[in-house]
């Protein structure tokens, strides 16, 4: 698996789409190349227009840093600033074009030599109100591209 | 009717399905009646920028409710509306051909956006899909 195709960006929306509409909370979600460029993206039904944006933004921020967005969330917390000034994160909010996202749900998606060759990025369902998070959902995603190689 | 994921997905197989025929690579945007985006597929191999172009040519045709190549016409001096380029619209404004408007009777429902192959392809396209998938309606 050298790049994600259309394909198989369908089928992982398709497996998160899923999860999604288990939670109850209909969302967007967006699948990025290794470029952090959009190859798909999906609005579910009664999704805000607000969250198409996010989980692209979400998506590239993932591929683009290589890191979910659950920690990118860490690293400007102002609870861990660091032992000198500026050696935390806080230096990340202005980088990308202001386009990083700090809320969690966008995960980098990686190959079987753990090369980052995507992203993916979820937006609408709340974190801590049910079981399933916007983080719970692209990792289904995520998953089912390697359904097949089980 | 209203736009909906379902038939966004449809509109945009059907587009895909035509762009592989007539041999080119392109993206396609699906945006509601306000231009906020439902759906958006790259094919593979497609150019980066066409993602953007794609979805600035369905907000125009959307909110414009005409299709994005008429939007031009508005820079002939002749034209009543002649200097509305100098309004401080939403920078998706593009008068790029092949952006569609998506009509269900006299109302629009939304609009589509496909870039990628020359102006000329694009507009085929978007015709080919909505054909595709408005008729049976």
């Amino acid at each position: 698996m050298k790049e994600i195709t259309l394909e198989m960006a369908e089928k992982m929306l398709q497996a998160a789409e899923r999860w999604a509409e288990l939670s109850g909370y209909p969302s967007s979600i967006a699948v990025v190349d290794k470029a952090g460029a959009v190859i798909a993206v999906h609005r579910m039904d009664g999704a805000g227009p607000m969250t198409t944006d996010i989980s692209i933004n979400k998506a590239f921020s993932a591929a683009y840093s290589g890191a979910p967005t659950l920690m990118l969330a860490r690293m400007i917390d102002p609870r861990m600033m660091g032992p000198t000034p500026g050696s935390g994160g806080l230096g990340l909010l202005t980088q990308a074009k202001l386009r990083l996202m700090f809320i969690p749900g966008g995960n980098p998606i990686r190959d079987e030599e753990m090369k980052v060759i995507g992203g993916i990025g979820c937006s609408g369902v709340p974190d801590g109100v049910g079981e399933i998070s916007d983080t719970t959902v692209v990792q289904a995603g995520y998953a089912a591209i390697y359904e097949e190689y089980d | 009717m209203v736009m909906n994921i379902d038939m966004a997905k449809k509109i945009i197989k059907a587009a895909i399905s035509r762009a592989q025929e007539i041999d080119t690579l392109c993206s396609v945007a699906i945006v509601d009646e306000r231009g906020f985006l439902v759906a958006l597929h790259r094919m593979d191999h497609a150019p980066i920028p066409t993602v953007d172009i794609a979805r600035d040519k369905a907000w125009t045709a959307a909110t414009f409710r005409m299709p994005s190549s008429d939007i031009g016409k508005f820079g002939d001096p002749a034209t009543p509306g002649f200097g509305f380029n100098t309004q401080n619209w939403n920078d998706r404004l593009t008068t790029i051909p092949g952006g569609l408007p998506i009509r269900d009777g006299d109302d629009i429902i939304g609009g589509i956006g496909v870039s990628g192959g020359t102006p000329e392809e694009d507009v085929t396209v978007c015709e080919a899909a909505l054909a595709a998938v408005l008729k049976p309606c």
